[in-house]
């Protein structure tokens, strides 16, 4: 994984989303196909966007409350964050172009 | 049963495959439903050599010649794709296992979209595609599974042991009969009238049908067709690109050794030109590979 790629818990999700003024999180779990389509794409994006915006990744299976306070039911579920504030999420595996497209819209 | 290249998909571009693999003197099966192919209800006057034709009739002629040069046609939908030691091991809808040293897929692009209201407005709150990935969120909770095929019996049987109720929405069943009494007697119910409408706030909480009757549900999975191959794909190690697209050299591979794609799966344009032409390259190329030449 990118070293790039900050791995979420229920833990440390709160102070992540505070400390970065632009997150994008990506809610996967282990037996989720679409979400190791995602991981790679993600890990690119993360190296192109260091200092601009920061990329985490929350196993919803380990970590329910993150996924039962966002109200997440389907993955992948990229929930993104400016300045703390929830955005509209981006549901299922998108292009890279497009998620780029998208957080450089919040830049 | 076992043979040397094993096709996925009887469209335009497994057909031709079949039709070179098998003239190469490879043992050669394709798995798959001609009427499932996007070539089968189109009107075909772009084809070079070929005055205007259906795609029906470009199938049928496609599926003689491919037997006459020796392959073998099973209408069956592939349900699980593996390694093994010889290479792969398909798993059919009807339980037929097959074994192949090569395996070409060419099971095109599969609509997964309904197109009804609600759909677009309510996906990733309550709508998904992906029964095995949102299985876990949906404890305890009733849901509707839509679609009529192999996908959408798997997934009704799959969710019957998350939900608290599994409704199978589909109009003309044309799942094979062992899916289908799998997921039924695992305790899906049947409801036969088409879906019209997703409804729900700012989450999924009905499904309203042609017949005009609800369905109280809080989660919707539309699984249309056959069980999708670029999800199947990924067992081997293929990495399908977000558009569902399996990417290959000039040679047909697919990024893993003995697998080969072509047609629209490989990606657009989607015409009977490119998928033929593709499939006529992966089927010697696949043909080769699995007799060592």
């Amino acid at each position: 994984m990118s070293g790039n790629i900050v791995t979420l818990t229920d833990n440390n999700f709160d102070s992540f989303i505070e400390e970065n003024p632009l997150v994008l999180v990506d809610c996967w779990a282990p037996w989720c196909k679409p979400c190791h389509m995602l991981a790679p794409i993600l890990e690119e994006l993360a190296d192109e966007l260091v200092g601009k915006a920061a990329i985490g990744k929350l196993n919803v299976d380990e970590n329910p409350g993150i996924s039962y306070r966002f109200n997440i039911s389907a993955i992948p579920t990229m929930l993104v964050f400016k300045n703390g504030v929830m955005q509209e999420p981006l549901v299922g595996v998108r292009p890279k172009e497009d998620i780029k497209k998208y957080l450089q819209s919040k830049m | 049963m076992s043979y040397d290249v094993a096709i996925v998909g009887m469209g335009a571009a497994g057909l031709q495959a079949a039709i070179s693999s098998s003239r190469k003197k490879a043992r050669t099966v394709v798995l798959g439903r001609p009427e499932d192919s996007a070539l089968y209800g189109a009107e075909v006057e772009n084809y070079f050599g070929v005055p205007r034709t259906s795609g029906k009739e470009l199938l049928r002629t496609g599926m003689e010649q491919a037997e006459s040069f020796g392959a073998e046609l099973r209408q069956e939908d592939v349900i699980e794709m593996s390694k093994s030691e010889g290479g792969f091991k398909l798993l059919s809808d009807m339980g037929t296992e097959i074994e192949a040293k090569a395996l070409i897929v060419a099971s095109g692009i599969m609509r997964k979209k309904l197109n009804i209201p609600g759909e677009k407005e309510l996906f990733g709150k309550g709508v998904s595609y992906c029964a095995s990935c949102d299985c876990n969120f949906y404890k305890g909770k009733p849901v509707a599974v839509i679609g009529a095929g192999s996908e959408a019996a798997v997934s009704a049987e799959l969710m019957t042991h998350y939900a608290s109720k599994v409704y199978w929405v589909a109009a003309e069943l044309d799942a094979s009969e062992g899916l289908r009494e799998k997921a039924l007697k695992a305790g899906a119910e049947l409801v036969s009238s088409p879906p019209k409408e997703i409804g729900g706030d700012d989450k999924v909480s009905r499904l309203t049908l042609e017949d005009g009757s609800e369905l109280e549900v809080n989660g919707v999975f539309i699984e249309l067709g056959a069980r999708s191959t670029t999800d199947m794909a990924m067992d081997l190690g293929v990495m399908p690109t977000p558009e569902g697209e399996i990417k290959v050299d000039k040679d047909f591979s697919a990024g893993v050794e003995g697998v080969y794609a072509c047609g629209d799966i490989t990606g657009k344009p989607w015409q009977v030109a490119k998928a033929a032409g593709e499939g006529g390259v992966a089927g010697e190329r696949a043909a080769k590979y699995a007799r060592g030449l």
